[in-house]
């Protein structure tokens, strides 16, 4: 660690920049509200059908089975929508002077960040329960396929301006392979 | 043929060999050697003789009418190929390669040489027999297919084209900015006349190659080359023994061989045969591929060149090496051997290695720690180790791992070594990072660690520094964007 520092502190345009310890002033933005909503749909339209199933399939055999197989289900469904709430609310991305931050997850904690020159595409999609919200996905795309820089439930309107912002600062700041 | 037809115009006709011609002239069409059918229809050809031979021997006839009709297979086998040889052509003009092909459904495709990240020479079994080879031009992005391929020219006539090709392509490049070297020696001054002149000509290409021309005589001796490494091939052949298939090979043939000596039974050896063959099969294919290995250092870039039975030669381009990976698997580190990889953008286009997309090209299939340490030297100026071990709670969250997780950086590299078994140490030239990413799973929160990975182009390399204490992974993802982008700025 310490020649490394002492290597990094010997260039002036580096340190200029003001990195130390950026991430406490950033101003994280944050996903719509309304992905926690698109998110409970998702966990609602998988948990129904399958206690639907479980207490069909339980039937065969006995009643308790039923209760049992479809209670344990929805207790499942309502379980996940516990942590759904804190893990929409770890979203979160930063806009900063060179490049994109992305934060998310809850158990698993990530943290990415993604120059804006080396942005080779942004897709925005957006799925039929997200649509229906009136939600999209912005995702930007590197060279490396491990790169992982998503940002789910935007609204419609702040995913197409932060597209066109990703896409000039992209190409302000280009760098080749 | 159609009207397109190379002869059909004068001022494109094909010089008559052995005259000089000015450059400019030759921007005509050429054809591939008349007897790329053969190499291209090869390996089809055998498995046809040999099924049919199979036919002949099952059924025990020899009749004169079976061996005719055999014949007729074999010949419409190769007329295709004729067919295709005879509707293709090439051409080198204003720095573009045009490849023309397809009777029914033309395809032109032109390859702008600015963009060719390299060019390789391959020989296939047969066409080595026959002394041909094959070009390859290699683009960045994409897949193999978009590539572009000349199978097959005479042998020599390839390596002159290649080196043609790729001193085109530096005056494509360096076009814009005029600065052109000017070399005192003979060999210099033939290497800036020859960009000059095709710089002049409108980037066309003195082909095909003549005695006479100054081009084909002095074309090697303008580039100075220098051998880092050769493959020893007995530590090749024992690398391979102890590597994870050789070994996985060992212990089937044992249980094989165990199987049939206890209880001398044939039908759980024959089950045992596929995977023994198979592991057999794997180690051959990498020692056939991996056989005689040998770096060099070019103006150009890397050579790399390998092969037993099908050669290939590769030219890497400096600064297209995305990262460095040293591995040190457990049993090699008992004999101090290691392998030397490099990820390079692109695809590689080793058309029987589709499996092996996932490897990186070995530039050190095996060798020492010295022949190792003297290519990352040559590959990397002022590499760091990685002399910051992994702190010690990660000895608990990763009792396997701890042994190895190092790391070091310094405003031109990132170094990052891990692995249980097998040592994987990877650098990472920081202008090639794509995006960096903090990772921190339950476990690592418990013991207080996070890991940063560093992304370059491709879905082969990532660098991670695994398992470091938080404060120091926060100060990594803070620091580390910065510098990055530095080293970009520089190498711009």
């Amino acid at each position: 660690m310490q020649k490394w520092v002492e290597v990094v502190d010997e260039f002036p345009h580096v340190a200029e920049q003001g990195f130390s310890e950026a991430g406490d002033d950033l101003t994280w933005l944050r996903p719509s509200p309304l992905l926690l909503r698109a998110r409970r749909i998702e966990v609602a339209l998988v948990t129904v059908p399958l206690a639907i199933i479980g207490l069909l399939g339980g039937l065969a055999s006995s009643w308790q089975a039923a209760v049992g197989v479809g209670a344990g289900v929805v207790a499942l469904g309502v379980l996940s929508e516990r942590f759904l709430s804190r893990r929409v609310a770890a979203w979160g991305y930063a806009e900063r002077k060179e490049d994109l931050m992305v934060r998310r997850g809850v158990l698993v904690k990530r943290q990415s960040v993604i120059p804006y020159g080396r942005m080779q595409f942004i897709d925005v999609t957006a799925g039929p329960i997200e649509r229906s919200l009136g939600l999209a996905t912005l995702r930007m795309h590197t060279a490396a396929a491990a790169s992982d820089a998503r940002i789910p439930g935007l609204d419609k309107s702040v995913a197409g301006v932060l597209r066109d912002q990703l896409a000039s600062l992209g190409e302000a700041q280009a760098a080749g392979l | 043929m159609t009207s397109e037809s190379p002869a059909s115009s004068p001022e494109h006709r094909q010089p008559p060999p052995g005259a000089p011609v000015a450059l400019s002239a030759q921007t005509g069409w050429h054809r591939l050697h008349p007897l790329s059918p053969v190499v291209s229809a090869g390996p089809r050809l055998a498995a046809l003789v040999v099924v049919l031979l199979g036919f002949a021997v099952a059924q025990q006839r020899t009749a004169g009418s079976d061996l005719i009709t055999d014949g007729v297979v074999i010949v419409i086998a190769l007329a295709g190929g004729f067919i295709r040889w005879l509707v293709t052509r090439w051409q080198v003009a204003d720095g573009v390669l045009r490849v023309d092909t397809g009777l029914v459904r033309r395809d032109s495709r032109r390859f702008p040489l600015s963009q060719v990240q390299a060019i390789d020479v391959v020989q296939t079994g047969i066409a080595r027999v026959l002394g041909l080879a094959e070009l390859r031009l290699r683009v960045a992005g994409g897949d193999a297919s978009r590539g572009g391929r000349l199978a097959c020219l005479r042998r020599a006539d390839a390596e002159v084209l290649r080196e043609q090709l790729l001193a085109l392509a530096r005056t494509a490049r360096a076009s814009a900015s005029r600065s052109e070297v000017s070399g005192t020696d003979a060999a210099d001054a033939n290497a800036t006349a020859l960009s000059e002149r095709a710089a002049s000509a409108q980037s066309a290409v003195a082909w095909p190659p003549t005695a006479s021309g100054s081009v084909t005589a002095t074309a090697p001796a303008a580039t100075p080359e220098r051998v880092l490494f050769r493959v020893h091939p007995g530590r090749l052949a024992g690398g391979l023994l102890f590597s994870h298939v050789g070994v996985i090979a060992l212990v089937a043939i044992g249980v094989l061989v165990a199987i049939s000596a206890i209880w001398g039974e044939k039908a759980a050896v024959a089950s045992f045969v596929s995977v023994g063959l198979g592991a057999i099969l794997g180690i051959w294919r990498q020692f056939n591929s991996e056989f005689g290995t040998s770096v060099t250092i070019a103006p150009d870039g890397l050579r790399l060149k390998s092969g037993l039975i099908q050669v290939a030669a590769e030219t890497i381009r400096p600064g297209r090496i995305q990262a460095v990976r040293l591995v040190e698997p457990l049993v090699w580190r008992a004999f101090g051997w290691c392998r030397l990889e490099i990820d390079v953008a692109g695809p590689r286009q080793r058309e029987e290695n589709h499996a092996e997309g996932h490897r990186l090209r070995g530039l050190i299939p095996v060798g020492t720690r010295a022949e190792a340490d003297h290519m990352l030297s040559e590959l990397l100026t002022n590499r760091p180790v990685p002399s910051l071990p992994a702190p010690a709670p990660a000895r608990w969250k990763a009792p396997l791992k701890y042994h190895f997780l190092a790391w070091n950086g310094d405003a031109r590299y990132v170094v990052a070594s891990g692995g249980r078994v097998c040592r994987k140490t990877t650098w990472v030239p920081l202008e090639k990072v794509q995006s960096i990413r903090w990772l921190q799973g339950p476990v690592q929160r418990g013991f207080g660690l996070a890991t940063v990975h560093l992304d370059v182009a491709g879905r082969r390399v990532t660098a991670s520094i695994e398992d470091r204490a938080t404060a120091e992974a926060d100060a990594i993802l803070a620091r580390l964007p910065a510098v990055a982008r530095a080293a970009r700025l520089r190498h711009r």
